[in-house]
């Protein structure tokens, strides 16, 4: 076993893995943080999506070690009830959620995009989830309140 | 049971060092895109594992007529790099449509490579750019012309105790035409059922110089000779082009496989190398 210690929605853990483990692993299994799903555990699904440094990437496919030092930021990190993200906040007005195993991985999917691009075409959100599976196939709703949220976003920065 | 089986060293000869003391036991990760999917489907158990992300190959650079990527840029970095975007426009078309947002964010060049599948859609952009892969062990180096490098599926020429470190591209430049094109199942996050990509150098409408790849119809990614043997020096018209479909198609050995069967990748190939030839007269 090896010593992994990292930062998760800002605060810090230290955990013990193996040469096999990913990250995935370490926030349900060890850290009792569920939001993140088991989808597929190949990478094709996106409902383990979280924020690595910033970046977008899937936690089944990343390896534990190699998130060493760093910050990891799940959908715990982003708002919680009574002070959501303009993102959950869109998503729960648009009823872009229905069985919402996909909902954590596609609002930091979006977190993402609006981080980087706060005024994104449809086309752009649609790239931006390309990676994230939604098998209810809410995938209009979803686009939906990205948008609105960027608006919403762009709104109160301007205030 | 080792001590310690984690590294992530801070310079490439460290990790030729541990390559060569852990001959046969060491997995290189970068991205770990294609190394956990293994892992987490109980396909492979890693011993040593070498974290290549600290030790300096992230870069891209120019030198003479030449592209130099090292094997650990991330595929994210490849498309939003202004050099690849201006001197190597085909190779950014191809890494836009690997995977998704998240996977191209830690998925490097040299990984993609190196998985060796036959529908790594960057070798498909490669073979037909003329790039060539510089190997390094604790030995020395040696190059590599990027169809030598491709043995079978999953296997490359590199050693044991070898480690991709460079993949060198010469500049796309004005005279020349270019087309890609993934087919795939969905438009991200999938493996392609075909890709096929083309660079031609034309005098007037003659065809002077070109490469087609092809990916995902052979047990390595293709580099068309034979195809290209047939439309050099000829007047690439409509009845090259279909000449040129069918060349290609027949020097394909495609696989039935859960994304498609054999018959379709062949006619498949034929209408992606026959679309691509007619983008590229104009």
């Amino acid at each position: 076993m090896y010593p992994v210690e990292l930062t998760v929605n800002g605060q810090k853990y230290k955990v013990e893995v193996e040469l096999k483990t990913n990250l995935l692993e370490v926030l349900r299994d060890k850290l009792g943080i569920t939001s993140p799903k088991v989808g597929c555990n190949t990478g094709d699904c996106g409902a383990c999506s979280v924020l690595l440094d910033g970046k977008l990437v899937k936690a089944c496919l990343t390896n534990a070690l190699s998130a060493q030092g760093k910050e990891v930021v799940t959908i715990e990190g982003i708002g919680r009830p009574g002070q959501l993200h303009p993102l959950q906040k869109a998503f729960h007005e648009h009823y872009a959620v229905q069985c919402g195993f996909c909902t954590p991985g596609m609002i930091l999917a979006a977190k993402a995009l609006l981080d980087r691009n706060p005024n994104p075409s449809c086309d752009e959100v649609k790239e931006a989830l390309s990676g994230n599976l939604c098998r209810c196939t809410g995938y209009v709703k979803i686009i939906d309140a990205v948008m609105a949220a960027a608006k919403e976003m762009a709104g109160t920065e301007t205030v | 049971m080792l001590d310690n089986a984690y590294f992530s060293p801070p310079n490439l000869n460290e990790v030729c060092e541990l390559l060569a003391k852990h001959t046969g036991k060491a997995h290189i990760i970068a991205g770990g895109t294609d190394l956990m999917v293994k892992v987490n489907r109980r396909l492979m158990e890693p011993e040593v594992l070498i974290n290549i992300n600290e030790c300096g190959l992230s870069y891209i650079r120019k030198e003479e007529g030449n592209i130099l990527i090292g094997a650990a840029v991330t595929m994210s970095e490849i498309i939003e790099s202004e050099l690849i975007l201006e001197k190597l426009p085909m190779l950014a078309e191809a890494v836009k449509k690997i995977g998704s947002p998240a996977v191209r964010n830690v998925a490097t060049l040299g990984g993609n490579l190196v998985n060796a599948s036959p529908a790594a859609d960057s070798a498909t952009a490669l073979l037909a750019l003329g790039a060539s892969f510089k190997l390094v062990s604790k030995n020395g180096e040696r190059v590599v012309e990027g169809e030598q490098f491709f043995v079978g599926p999953g296997e490359t020429v590199l050693k044991a105790d070898e480690i991709l470190k460079e993949i060198s591209v010469p500049a796309q430049s004005e005279d020349e035409k270019w087309a890609y094109y993934k087919l795939g199942r969905r438009k991200a996050d999938t493996l392609s059922v075909v890709s096929a990509a083309v660079k031609v150098k034309f005098d007037g409408e003659i065809v002077e110089d070109i490469r087609l790849a092809i990916g995902a119809v052979a047990p390595t990614p293709l580099l068309a000779k034979k195809t290209a043997e047939l439309l050099l020096g000829k007047k690439l018209d409509d009845a090259l082009i279909e000449e040129g479909a069918r060349t290609a198609a027949e020097e394909t050995k495609p696989q039935d496989d859960v994304r498609a069967t054999a018959w379709y990748r062949r006619q498949a190939c034929a209408a992606l190398v026959k679309r691509l030839l007619g983008q590229v007269r104009g």
